[in-house]
C-alpha cells in the first residue's frame, strides 16, 4: 500500500492540512477532495504543512494547480510550509516557487495570512 | 547488469515501482539526490502510461528494466498501448495552467530535467513494444 494520510485542523485564521508520507497518482486524489471540501465550506485560506511528507510527484503538484485561482479569486490563497530540501526540488523544476508561495514554517505562513 | 521488474496497470503499483528502481540505483552508487530523481523520473513515465496510455486498466502490464554499465544507468519501460512520444510534450506554462484549473501535464517535464537522456521508441512489426529509454549517467 502507498502510504500516505492527511490531518486537519482549523481556526478562524485558517485551515491546515497535515500531509504524511508518500503523495503521488495514487494518493493525490485523497488530498484533492480534502482540498474540494474546505472550499466547499467556504474556507480560502489554506496551509498545507509538509514537515512530515517524504516524497511528491507531479500528480501531487497538479492538486495545488487545480485550487489557486478559485481560492485568490475569493480573497484567499494556498501556502505551503515546511518542505523538506528533496520535496522542494520538485517544486522548484517545475517553477512553483514563482507561483505558489512557499513558507518554511507553518507559523510563517500563518503571518502571512494577517 | 540488468534487472527488470512487471507491474500491472493500476497506479497502487508506483511504490513496488519506485522501491524496485530506487534500490538499484542506491545499488549502483548514486546519490541521495540522484537516486530522488532517478526513482521520479520512473514515477512520472509510469504515472502517465497507467493515466493514458492503459487508462487504469490493471489486466495490463507493463515491464521496468534497469542495467548498469560503464557508469551509465540506462532504464527502459516497456508497454503494450498506443504509442505515444513523450518528446513531442511541450514544456509547460505554469501560469497558464494554472488559469485552465490544469493538474496535469508536468511529468515529461520532470523526466527531461532530471535525467541525462530520454528516447523513445513505438512499437513496431519487429519490436512488439514501446520503449521509454532514460539514460543517468553516475558522475
Amino acid at each position: 500500500m502507498n502510504k500516505f494520510s492527511l490531518e486537519q485542523k482549523s481556526n478562524d485564521r485558517a485551515e491546515v492540512i497535515y500531509l504524511n508520507g508518500f503523495l503521488d497518482a495514487h494518493t493525490a486524489p485523497q488530498l484533492e477532495t480534502a482540498i474540494s471540501i474546505v472550499i466547499s465550506q467556504g474556507k480560502n485560506r489554506i496551509i498545507v504543512n509538509f514537515n512530515n511528507l517524504e516524497y511528491i510527484s507531479s500528480a501531487g503538484l497538479g492538486v495545488f494547480m487545480v485550487f489557486i485561482e478559485e481560492v485568490r479569486a475569493n480573497s484567499g490563497d494556498i501556502k505551503l510550509a515546511g518542505m523538506k530540501p528533496k520535496v522542494f526540488t520538485v517544486f522548484d523544476l517545475l517553477g512553483f516557487p514563482m507561483l505558489f508561495d512557499i513558507v518554511d514554517t507553518e507559523e510563517e505562513a500563518f503571518a502571512k495570512f494577517n | 547488469m540488468q534487472e527488470r521488474m512487471y507491474a500491472s496497470g493500476d497506479t497502487q503499483e508506483l511504490e513496488r515501482v519506485r522501491h524496485f528502481v530506487e534500490s538499484k540505483a542506491r545499488e549502483f552508487g548514486f546519490t541521495e539526490q540522484g537516486v530522488y530523481k532517478i526513482t521520479l523520473a520512473v514515477d512520472e513515465a509510469c504515472s502517465n502510461l497507467i493515466r493514458h496510455s492503459y487508462q487504469h486498466d490493471s489486466s495490463k502490464e507493463f515491464c521496468v528494466e534497469v542495467g548498469f554499465d560503464e557508469g551509465i544507468l540506462v532504464i527502459e519501460i516497456l508497454d503494450s498501448g498506443a504509442a505515444f512520444d513523450p518528446l513531442n510534450v511541450p514544456a509547460p506554462n505554469l501560469r497558464e495552467y494554472a488559469e485552465q484549473h490544469r493538474r496535469g501535464g508536468f511529468g515529461v517535464h520532470i523526466i527531461r530535467m532530471t535525467m541525462d537522456d530520454v528516447e523513445y521508441f513505438p512499437s513496431d512489426p519487429a519490436h512488439p513494444f514501446n520503449r521509454l529509454k532514460l539514460t543517468k549517467k553516475l558522475n
